[in-house]
């Protein structure tokens, strides 16, 4: 059954969303919102709206359970000629799944306009608007849109300071436990449940028998999911003429009929269970950013394989290639505001590798080496890879890594345990629990199998808090009062001043931000509750509770994307130097001049350029730092999610440092009007690092992660640096910063050159793949504007 | 004496000067004048001016703060400067805001140094490296070097001398028991070349080179300039003096034009105009020959 590895990759969909719009303004859209050939797939909407219309005045929980029986029930299923793990979220490999229950006014926008009229031919733009009309008051952002009253309502619409956005909401189910008793294991503990309920009648009798009812029809319909590719292949197997064809399809049968109701007992019956649940979460729910602890869940399965000759490690790697393209299907239709965001994203599915085990010890084996192996291959955007680093972390796994590096794809993305562990223990995390964490999406820190519906609720754009904090809230030329009013500038004697009005700006408007959230976390369990997922994690099915009813008890859960903190930082640093330091000009000037966008006042800009700046180990930038990180994090401490847990930030801010800087004019660092934010929260400002990567960390690592958890960092290298014996100063390097306490890095290994040369020629750059926040994306899908600014990131290289 | 010195530059994350994740620290002043060197300001012993025209905005403030009229302006021509008329006072350095104008060399205390060079101390230690003392020539300075090095010794860390080689015998006894690893320059075995392009034979460079090569761990570095040094006479001669004295690597660095724009920034010719730069595969044909001698090498570092 071998195939050479072209053949696997000639498979591949792209589904890559471009990045259409710049903030609210568009940018490129005639190129279309995704390549040529990917529709809008309509049969989950068609199945769930057909559900929902019956189901009127049934309790939410069941009508959901129901709704999603009956798309699994009922969508065209396929299996492709090459597959032997199947199964999808939509009726064709090209399709794009799409949440109507969740907003369907954008999606009409985008096939009406230059950014999506080919997603769909006239049929089914005549099936949308039926469909529609049925969700027209009933969608979650309508119903969001209705809940909003006064001055949640006012600061609701996007004016450049945060954004409120379905971001994301991730999760890792338990597959340890699934895998060990089947969904079979957990019909059966449901039932039990249910038993025990009808003899003790608790306070909360009917909403527990509701959701565990719920539960069964949602588990059975994954069951009957998977058994309709097996019937499917039976079917086509019958039909073949071709013996390998016909075993490989007899193959499948026998898998789907198996799993996921039984426990798999081999690698490939593991990766089909765990394809299914995958895909059977993400019909339930519109999500992104999926994450599972590979090498520790199929490392097992594979050396159980090994030893008793029933796989070798070629037939491995290529069931890995195979899944690697099952993942890349997976793709997800975007408002044209969240392409902005989003630049070059798929569906951010995470595999994490490496790490500890429960009792601290590493658990590299033998899967860890192929899943890099698989990576290294195929150089896809789907899954991206995080290695968790610990000081045990062998060298001969660091030195595989740098092989998937040079490749250029922009992972494994490292999280550093050193810093993460303490962190998560100081969110509350048993340090068991903590040992097991694993990374969803581009960033994102999760503990699998806990009860953690994690969400972003949007991002806050720092740089423009600072700017209000400059106008005392005022808009300069509306003369709107948007934000507080903070003390008039005239009065600020030092940095410390200017850095307390901004965090007043950063409250205010944080307020209302969680104000936003919490009712949307309310509307959310009321009208969104997922029975699927909540059996597949700790907790729901022995509370009787919807995961969206309770919730794991730690900070682990919400955050904020926090988005320009080292322009705030340059900013303060600045001011210090030349206003208050230097006076070579006062704040009042200064003030004046930033709203000419720094015209005819090159001369202060060049002034201002000239100041300490963050990311070259200068105390005087980074100790301003520190003041502006652990201040932001205490002030948005100072807010609780619905369970009461304290709210950070974040910094998994995606490509939105370039699409959401689009409202802040010039800014104190010498930033002009509208230019891109610094590329991430640990990141300096594109080349104002001048002192090399070593100086890089050393500034970072005087951010506490424990009190900031600020974690995303960018370094930009040469090919070369990962070459010959240069790999050995590439691995010190790697050590040192875990040495250093820093929470995570990662890195774009490319130069300068080939990243022009693809924007002169991107005919000849199709597959050239580059980091862009947490995430890969294909170069030549970014818009012109993004991609310079990954050009403008300092290309760290030295004599 | 010997507490501060004359330094133009720190360079941290240093790949290329010795092992593994380095700090080198460049001091100003150099007993040779090589045509081809890439770092010209590193031969004057004082701070002096670079000019970066690129930078200039043209706000005039230069010209006015030149005490001497070296500075000028006109509309055809933008700023221009007449460095026959310039006594590196600097005034203008001060004038400018857009660093067109700068300092290139600046006086250091020993602490400073010391404090800069030990920021990397994690980085030396997860990597083999450590601090490199370069130039110019180190031990121009030679009060100050030496007990930098002391003190940089003392710190634990690994340092090794980029030297030129030109220097009494004698000023290497005192900085080596602080020394783990000289890079010596071996420019160009002739010694009527040698004195033709930098100013000086070579024999005092050659009788050093003996002499140090077994008392320390020595690399040689050669600058190689296609059609001037690299013929294969020149490196297999090379080799084989390293394997004589015990010699265990030797660095091929090709020549680039670096020092030409640097010249300009300083005000001073450029006067190696025939260098050329060495072929990828010749470099790879010079390391083979070093190679055959059982001697390390590497291209570029």
């Amino acid at each position: 059954m071998k195939k050479p590895l072209h053949n696997i990759k000639s498979k591949l969909v792209i589904k890559a969303v471009r990045n259409v719009r710049r903030g609210d303004q568009a940018e490129e859209a005639q190129r279309g919102m995704y390549r040529p050939g990917i529709k809008l797939d309509l049969q989950r909407s068609r199945y769930l709206t057909e559900s929902y219309r019956r189901t009127d005045g049934m309790p939410m929980v069941l009508r959901r359970a129901l709704a999603i029986e009956n798309v699994l029930k009922n969508m065209d299923i396929y299996i492709q000629k090459w597959e032997r793990i199947v199964g999808s979220s939509c009726s064709i490999p090209e399709g794009l799944y799409f949440g109507i229950d969740m907003n369907w006014r954008s999606v009409k926008r985008i096939i009406s306009g230059h950014e999506g009229r080919g997603l769909l031919d006239d049929t089914g733009r005549k099936e949308l608007a039926e469909l529609a009309e049925y969700w027209k008051g009933k969608s979650m952002s309508d119903r969001q849109q209705e809940m909003f009253t006064g001055d949640i309502l006012k600061y609701w619409k996007y004016e450049g300071t945060f954004i409120w956005t379905h971001w994301s909401e991730l999760g890792i189910p338990n597959y340890e436990k699934i895998f060990k008793v089947g969904l079979r294991g957990l019909i059966d503990e449901t039932e039990g449940r249910l038993a025990a309920i009808d003899r003790e009648v608790p306070a909360d009798y009917i909403e527990q028998k509701e959701f565990l009812q719920s539960v069964l029809i949602s588990l059975r319909a994954l069951i009957s999911f998977a058994r309709r590719y097996a019937s499917l292949a039976r079917d086509m197997a019958s039909r073949s003429e071709d013996p390998a064809d016909r075993r490989r399809l007899e193959e499948i049968s026998t898998t789907c009929e198996r799993v996921p109701e039984h426990p798999p007992r081999t690698l490939l019956e593991a990766l089909q269970s765990f394809f299914f649940i995958h895909i059977g979460r993400y019909i339930e729910y519109s999500t992104l950013g999926i994450g599972v602890r590979f090498d520790k869940i199929f490392g097992p399965y594979y050396d159980a394989d090994s030893k008793e000759d029933r796989i070798t490690r070629d037939e491995a790697l290529e069931l890995l290639q195979l899944l690697w393209v099952k993942f890349q299907e997976l793709g997800l239709v975007y408002s044209p505001m969240l392409s902005g965001i989003y630049g070059g994203v798929e569906s951010l599915q995470a595999i994490t590798l490496g790490g500890v085990d429960e009792h601290g010890q590493d658990i590299t084996n033998e899967m860890t080496y192929i899943v890099l192996d698989a990576a290294r291959s195929m150089q896809t955007l789907e899954p991206s890879i995080a290695l968790r680093y610990h000081d045990g972390t062998p060298d001969t796994l660091l030195q595989k890594t740098m092989e998937v590096l040079h490749t250029g794809v922009g992972y494994p993305s490292f999280f550093n345990d050193r810093a993460m562990l303490p962190t998560l223990e100081k969110w509350g995390v048993p340090r068991q629990d903590a040992r097991d964490y694993a990374i969803t999406g581009c960033v994102y820190i999760e503990i699998p199998g806990k009860n953690i519906s994690r969400r972003a609720l949007g991002g806050l754009i720092l740089p423009k808090c600072l700017w209000w904090a400059l106008h005392r809230g005022v808009h300069p030329v509306t003369g709107v009062q948007w934000g507080v009013p903070t003390p008039d500038p005239v009065d600020f004697a030092s940095s410390e001043d200017v850095l307390n009005a901004y965090l007043d700006q950063v409250r205010f408007f944080f307020r209302r931000q969680c104000t936003i959230e919490n009712t949307c976390r309310e509307l959310y369990a009321k009208y969104l509750p997922r029975p699927l997922y909540s059996a597949f994690l700790d907790g729901c099915i022995e509370r009787g509770k919807d995961c969206r009813q309770w919730c794991y008890d730690s900070m682990v859960h919400d955050f904020c994307v926090i988005i320009g903190t080292t322009n705030v930082v340059d900013s303060l640093a600045a001011i210090q130097r030349v206003v208050f330091e230097k006076k070579k000009i006062t704040l009042p000037e200064l003030i004046s001049i930033l709203d000419k966008n720094w015209e005819g006042h090159e001369d202060a800009r060049s002034m201002m350029l000239a100041a300490p700046k963050y990311g070259n180990d200068d105390d005087a930038a980074d100790a301003i730092a520190v003041a502006v990180h652990h201040g932001t994090s205490a002030v948005l401490a100072e807010f609780s999610d619905r369970f009461g847990h304290p709210l950070r930030g974040d910094g998994s801010g995606v490509s939105a440092t370039y699409g959401m800087a689009l409202h802040t004019p010039a800014t104190p660092d010498g930033r002009y009007d509208g230019e891109p934010f610094a590329d991430a929260t640990l990141s300096p400002s594109q080349g104002r690092d001048h002192k090399g990567p070593t100086a890089v960390l050393k500034s970072a690592a005087k951010i506490d992660t424990v009190k900031t958890f600020n974690h995303l960092l960018n370094q930009k290298f040469p090919p070369d640096m990962l070459e010959s014996d240069k790999k050995d100063l590439f691995a010190g390097y790697l050590r040192t910063w875990g040495d250093l306490d820093i929470s995570h890095i990662q890195f774009n290994i490319v130069d300068r050159a080939t990243l022009l040369d693809a924007q002169r020629h991107p005919e000849k750059h199709p597959d050239l793949i580059v980091r862009v926040a947490g995430y890969s994306a294909y170069f030549v899908d970014l818009s012109r504007g993004l991609q310079d600014s990954i050009i403008a990131r300092t290309e760290q290289s030295f004599t | 004496m010997g507490d501060k010195g004359t330094i133009f530059n720190i360079q941290r994350f240093s790949i290329h000067d010795g092992p593994g994740i380095r700090t080198t620290v460049f001091l100003k002043g150099c007993p040779l004048k090589c045509a081809w060197c890439a770092n010209p300001e590193s031969q004057s012993p004082n701070p002096q001016l670079l000019v970066r025209n690129i930078k200039c905005r043209s706000c005039g403030k230069c010209v006015s703060a030149c005490p001497r009229g070296a500075l000028t302006w006109s509309r055809n021509t933008g700023r221009q400067i007449h460095w026959e008329r310039c006594n590196q006072c600097l005034h203008c350095v001060e004038a400018c805001s857009f660093q067109s104008l700068n300092i290139s060399g600046y006086e250091a205390s020993i602490d400073t140094v010391l404090a800069e060079v030990e920021k990397d101390g994690v980085f030396y230690k997860n990597s083999g490296g450590g601090v490199t003392l370069s130039g110019g020539e180190p031990l121009f300075q030679k009060d100050f070097v030496v007990s930098l090095a002391k003190r940089i010794k003392e710190k634990g860390l690994h340092v090794a001398l980029d030297t030129c080689g030109f220097v009494p015998a004698g000023h290497y006894d005192a900085i080596l028991p602080y020394i783990d690893l000289i890079l010596y320059d071996i420019k160009i075995l002739d010694p009527q070349m040698h004195k033709r392009y930098s100013g000086s034979d070579n024999r005092l460079i050659l009788d050093n080179a003996h002499h140090l090569a077994g008392l320390t761990q020595m690399w040689f570095r050669i600058p190689v300039i296609a059609g001037f040094n690299d013929s294969d006479d020149q490196i297999r001669e090379t080799a084989r003096i390293a394997k004589n004295i015990g010699v265990k690597k030797i660095s091929l660095l090709p020549y680039h034009e670096g020092g030409k724009s640097k010249c300009e920034q300083i005000g001073v010719v450029y006067k190696f105009s025939e260098g050329l730069i060495p072929e990828d595969s010749w470099m790879q044909h010079l390391a083979n020959i070093i190679q055959e001698f059982g001697v390390d090498t590497s291209i570029g570092y």
